[in-house]
């Protein structure tokens, strides 16, 4: 179980995150929101990777408001893979056991799911976007965490292969059964992977009962950041 | 057709031509076979050349431990006092004169009781070459180790992080093996600066042939007891040592660049 209550974050004068609550016991949970509206940072705040201004995180029960990332038990999967490049891909899977996290045995079950077979002895640099992306979620699962966070993690993957990966990863969540929260700006994306979904829009969170609808109520925003970065385009034209 | 020449061209090729190549050019086109062969025959060149190399080395290791703890600093505590005072720091054994430096480690380390910690008798040993090459060397090692850490994708530590690291096996285990080529060029300029050195290391560790001298003081008693010829050899030798650290490191960027 994830609850967070009442998280603010401002940059400067810039209120990125106005009170966000939200609770989730299981399933699949797409945030969608656009570039900017502050999926990252909410996420950021969970995993402890940055802290909020305000507000309170729990995962079980378990206030885990200030705690360090390292404390909290948390799967977290970055928008680029941040993998270790000096590590082989099964070294990167298996990380977490070095501090006593996750078992091999998990490792192997993640290798099987996300077909990692042929590539566990080769570096990063040596593997495709898709590959990359695939081990960087095998090693927060191998982590045996209580609530996994992805942050569009597709991102950097060509359309080809997102359409490959997207029912892989869904299918891998599920079969964990730990509760995830998966942010996305993408609609066809958020159906794909999501069981439940949210939107973020002017720094809250709404609860939406699709998709389709999430992408309604971001929609003024959306189209508001295509018009500027079009006009921004035509102007650097 | 004629190209137009801007004044940046008219006077930073000329300058740059009378202040920087031809005091080198008119150092190595002294250069004759008496003074070589009688450099190379004298046992306490040799000497300053092995005292050289070994105390560089050492000092270039040293830097670079400390600036890897400096890079600790740097990524995880930066709002710590400790860290806003050694990155001040670290800048000052640059801008002070290196007479300085070495009159302060003879204060702090010499023979008699100035310092805090009493006499050490460190002064006039190889030791005080060591850490006086060290003192002006270290600062580019942080300096390198910092930018370094700099660069690394942040994402890499959180990830490490989330993974169950406390922030120092984080350091370890994935910054530092992702650091190579900031370490590598850390160890070069703290290498070369440390060969360089002499003001600080005459200081501290002294000039004594065959115990302490190192190449700089060579050159610079062969030029007072009137020897140029061994002054010129000893000179381009570490023109010579420099030039091969300045080329690998040009190299590394080069390749840098072209992998990016």
């Amino acid at each position: 179980m994830l609850e967070f209550k009442n998280i603010k974050k401002c940059y400067g004068d810039q209120q990125v995150l106005c009170g966000v609550s939200m609770k989730m016991e299981s399933g699949i949970k797409v945030i969608i929101g656009i570039n900017g509206s502050g999926k990252t940072t909410l996420l950021k705040i969970i995993a402890g990777i940055i802290s909020g201004d305000n507000g309170k995180v729990f995962i079980n029960s378990r206030d885990v408001t200030v705690l360090p990332p390292e404390e909290r038990n948390l799967g977290y999967v970055p928008q680029h893979p941040a993998l270790f490049n000096h590590l082989t891909a099964w070294d990167n899977i298996i990380y977490a056991s070095r501090n006593g996290r996750g078992f091999a045995e998990t490792g192997k079950l993640m290798v099987e799911m996300l077909g990692l077979q042929d590539v566990l002895n080769k570096k990063p640099l040596e593997l495709s976007g898709g590959y990359r992306s695939r081990v960087s979620l095998a090693r927060a699962l191998t982590s045996d965490p209580e609530v996994m966070l992805l942050d569009e993690p597709l991102s950097d993957i060509d359309a080809s292969t997102k359409e490959k990966l997207w029912p892989e990863f869904r299918r891998t969540l599920k079969n964990n059964g730990i509760p995830s929260i998966y942010v996305t700006h993408d609609l066809h994306e958020a159906e794909l992977i999501g069981d439940t979904f949210a939107a973020m829009v002017k720094g809250q969170i709404v609860n939406v009962a699709s998709a389709a609808e999430a992408f309604e109520a971001i929609k003024d925003s959306y189209l508001n950041e295509t018009v500027l970065s079009g006009i921004a385009a035509l102007n650097v034209n | 057709m004629m190209s137009r020449k801007n004044i940046i061209d008219v006077l930073f090729i000329p300058l740059f031509l009378l202040l920087v190549i031809y005091p080198l050019v008119a150092l190595l086109g002294r250069l004759t076979g008496g003074g070589i062969s009688e450099t190379f025959q004298d046992i306490y060149f040799w000497q300053s050349f092995k005292n050289t190399l070994i105390a560089a080395l050492a000092a270039a290791l040293l830097s670079l431990l400390l600036a890897l703890g400096f890079g600790y600093y740097h990524l995880f505590n930066r709002n710590t006092i400790i860290y806003k005072i050694a990155n001040t720091m670290n800048d000052l054994p640059i801008a002070i004169p290196h007479t300085v430096a070495g009159l302060a480690l003879l204060l702090a380390f010499g023979r008699n009781a100035f310092g805090f910690i009493g006499p050490t008798g460190l002064a006039f040993t190889l030791v005080a070459v060591v850490m006086a090459m060290f003192f002006v060397s270290y600062p580019l090692a942080a300096r390198t180790i910092s930018s370094g850490v700099d660069q690394i994708d942040p994402e890499i530590v959180a990830v490490a992080r989330s993974l169950g690291d406390i922030p120092y096996k984080a350091y370890l285990r994935v910054v530092i093996p992702a650091l190579s080529e900031a370490l590598f060029s850390g160890f070069v300029l703290s290498y070369a600066r440390s060969l360089s050195e002499f003001a600080a290391v005459a200081m501290f560790g002294g000039n004594v042939p065959g115990t302490t001298q190192v190449l700089a003081s060579y050159v610079f008693s062969k030029v007072e007891e009137g020897e140029l010829g061994m002054a010129i050899t000893a000179s381009a030798v570490c023109i010579a040592i420099s030039a091969l650290l300045v080329a690998t490191l040009s190299f590394m960027n080069y390749r840098r660049v072209k992998d990016a």
